[in-house]
């Protein structure tokens, strides 16, 4: 198991009066750069704090126009992060590739941070949420086949010594030689978030990346989620290895359950209740009707139509508790999902400094040495009959 | 006589198999609909054809057309248009088209003025114009947009829109079978609409090419198109003229298919 500190990054202040979607139209007054200043600043501490504890690695994503991330830019955030560690992997979940024009901007920016850690970059490439697409007033109907080309350019920019050309439908590239190039060869490890599309899935086995389960669905969603991912995996006439498989889910320990809960309770609704409204937009023809279809099952799941804690714990939509019950819930999640890669999201929504640090000191101590030995790396994570039951 | 339902016929296109309603005898009518893909079964068409040998094709993405995935923006639509009116021996038939129908009629007409008899343009989108924004259309609650395209809240449509959205303040999953069709017809209009919105920045530099007799008719309470849209191109079309309609807001087609077919009708038989 590699064991990864993932931070979103939220505006901690929107006002209590403020009922509007956090996403496209928020309105950017809202905005205080004094809490900007003071946050990102401490976000960025608490990434760092993750290699000092033990974590493999840390995650940045990026988003746009929204109180849910600050990270409009996540490599900027990483070429900090490639300078203040030393040894964690970075990995930047992901660059939404049909943003950047020319796409070789992701291949270079990629490489540059390759190059300042040292060959401890993890690409990510996304499509970018269905909120982006009103923001940079892209066409969603043309998403995916934008996503597909610019990861072509990106790949041949990074393996072929240029200059190569590049002639495809959205971009023509005639001079594709970018410097630098990455460390890592022949290209970084290249993961890809998804929240359950068909073609994503089918995309990223056929080229053998990691797939990261996004989170705020039931847990059942993951489950389907992940056994199609390995159901791909094997039309492509592979077994999926759990390196390949990611679960990105919120995590908060205590000294007790009690106290975890009441420490945590309100960062979380904070976090679902007035960060999420606004994310799930779909736009036209961002999802493919095959994968829309298959997706209605867990969209009531959605985590903005929480409303009880009971049903947060149900459906393990945050695991929070003393170390004990962690431990516990991990592992049996784990072993329902496969997934060899943890992205614990430590701090959410108003969750403060204190509390996030000696959250993650508790898991560092406490939880990550034991699932260490549960599920030592390259072993099987899956455990087939609780997949069937 | 009592107005017969149109036949749902299939041609080939470069693009792809392309459904085709028709019926009636007489002159040939193209209808262009909008981005809600009306046309069966629509009052309207069935009451043309018993003047005209109505002929409405449906987009690719709307219907049972094919070769979506083929479109990318207004010039692939005008050219398939082109495609169309070959397949069906059309030479220059009159032309009636609503709102995005509208636009595409006018991207015709433009570019290939010969190939347009007389023109019908109700409340076209295609046009930018400060000052009058269009509405949006994408990602809206069905209930919100059903009162920007009916004047008429109890309009079944409307009252459909709010079951709709009902159903999603319920966090009742609709089903997928009803869904479809307005996920397919939404994402068909994003391919050409999305960016720019529902226009084609250089059409109006181009709108005095069109020959063709022309009627804007513009609904009194259409709430996504402002009235300005039509006076543009009413000024810009040579010779055109102007209609409103009181009482009738954006999709006219399906709010006041009487009224509209009497103009359509008129215009049409009263050229040359």
């Amino acid at each position: 198991m590699r064991f990864f500190s993932f931070h979103l990054m939220p505006y901690p202040a929107l006002p209590p009066d403020y009922d509007g979607p956090a996403w496209i139209t928020c309105p950017n007054a809202l905005f205080d750069p004094e809490v900007g200043h003071q946050v990102y600043n401490r976000y960025l501490d608490e990434l760092i704090y993750a290699e000092e504890l033990g974590f493999d690695g840390v995650c940045v994503n990026e988003h746009h126009q929204n109180a849910y991330g600050l990270m409009p830019s996540p490599n900027l955030m990483a070429s900090i992060l490639a300078r203040q560690t030393s040894r964690v992997k970075i990995a930047v979940v992901g660059n939404a590739l049909p943003l950047y024009n020319p796409p070789t901007r992701v291949a270079e920016e990629f490489a540059m941070i390759d190059c300042i850690s040292g060959g401890r970059l993890i690409a990510g490439f996304v499509v970018g949420g269905g909120p982006e697409y009103y923001s940079f007033s892209m066409n969603p109907a043309q998403a995916r086949e934008r996503f597909y080309e610019c990861h072509d350019i990106v790949l041949e920019a990074w393996t072929s010594d240029g200059p190569t050309e590049h002639i495809g439908k959205h971009y023509k590239l005639r001079y594709l030689n970018t410097w630098p190039k990455p460390v890592q060869k022949p290209h970084p490890e290249i993961w890809i978030p998804g929240v359950g599309s068909l073609e994503t899935m089918e995309f990223v086995a056929r080229h053998h990346y990691a797939y990261m389960g996004i989170p705020y669905f039931h847990v059942n969603v993951f489950e389907r989620t992940f056994r199609m991912f390995r159901e791909a995996c094997e039309k492509e006439g592979y077994q999926a290895d759990p390196m390949q498989m990611g679960w990105l889910e919120p995590i908060y320990v205590a000294e007790s359950d009690e106290q975890a809960r009441r420490e945590y309770e309100e960062h979380f609704f904070y976090f679902v209740k007035r960060l999420l409204p606004g994310i799930n937009v779909s736009p036209p023809g961002y999802t493919t009707l095959r994968s829309y279809e298959s997706m209605l099952k867990g969209f009531n799941t959605f985590a903005i139509n929480l409303e009880t804690w009971d049903q947060v714990v149900e459906g393990q939509y945050a695991i929070v508790g003393s170390s004990d019950t962690v431990y516990e819930r991990l592992v049996e999640n784990l072993h329902r999902l496969g997934t060899g890669n943890l992205l614990g999201l430590f701090q959410l929504g108003t969750l403060p400094a204190e509390p996030t640090r000696r959250s993650l000191e508790l898991f560092a101590r406490e939880v990550m040495p034991r699932l260490r030995k549960e599920f030592p790396e390259g072993d099987k994570v899956l455990r087939e009959q609780a997949a069937v039951a | 006589m009592s107005p017969k339902p149109l036949s749902d016929e299939r041609i080939s296109s470069a693009v792809g198999k392309i459904q085709v309603w028709r019926g009636g005898q007489g002159e040939a009518l193209v209808y262009l609909h909008s981005a809600a893909g009306e046309a069966a079964a629509t009052p309207l068409l069935e009451e043309l054809a018993d003047s005209f040998d109505v002929i409405a094709p449906m987009f690719p993405g709307f219907g049972e057309s094919e070769g979506m995935d083929e479109i990318d923006d207004i010039e692939d639509a005008a050219f398939h248009l082109l495609d169309v009116w070959d397949q069906l021996g059309l030479a220059a038939p009159a032309v009636f088209g609503t709102s995005l129908g509208g636009w595409m009629a006018a991207e015709l007409a433009t570019r290939n003025p010969e190939k347009v008899g007389s023109l019908v343009l109700v409340n076209p989108a295609g046009l930018y114009i400060e000052g009058a924004p269009v509405g949006e259309i994408f990602g809206r609650p069905p209930n919100e947009l059903a009162r920007d395209l009916f004047a008429d809240e109890s309009h079944p449509f409307v009252v459909a829109a709010d079951q709709m959205s009902e159903m999603a303040n319920l966090k009742v999953e609709p089903p997928f079978e009803l869904m479809r069709p307005m996920l397919q017809s939404l994402a068909a209009t994003a391919k050409v609409a999305w960016n720019p919105y529902l226009h084609n920045p250089k059409l109006v530099r181009r709108l005095h090419r069109v020959s063709a007799p022309t009627l804007v008719v513009h609904g009194a309470q259409d709430r996504l198109i402002p009235r300005a849209h039509a006076e543009t191109y009413a000024a810009r079309i040579p010779g055109a003229r102007l209609v409103d309609v009181p009482g009738a807001g954006h999709l006219m087609s399906l709010e006041k298919p009487a009224e509209l077919a009497g103009l359509v009708r008129e215009h049409v038989t009263a050229r040359g």
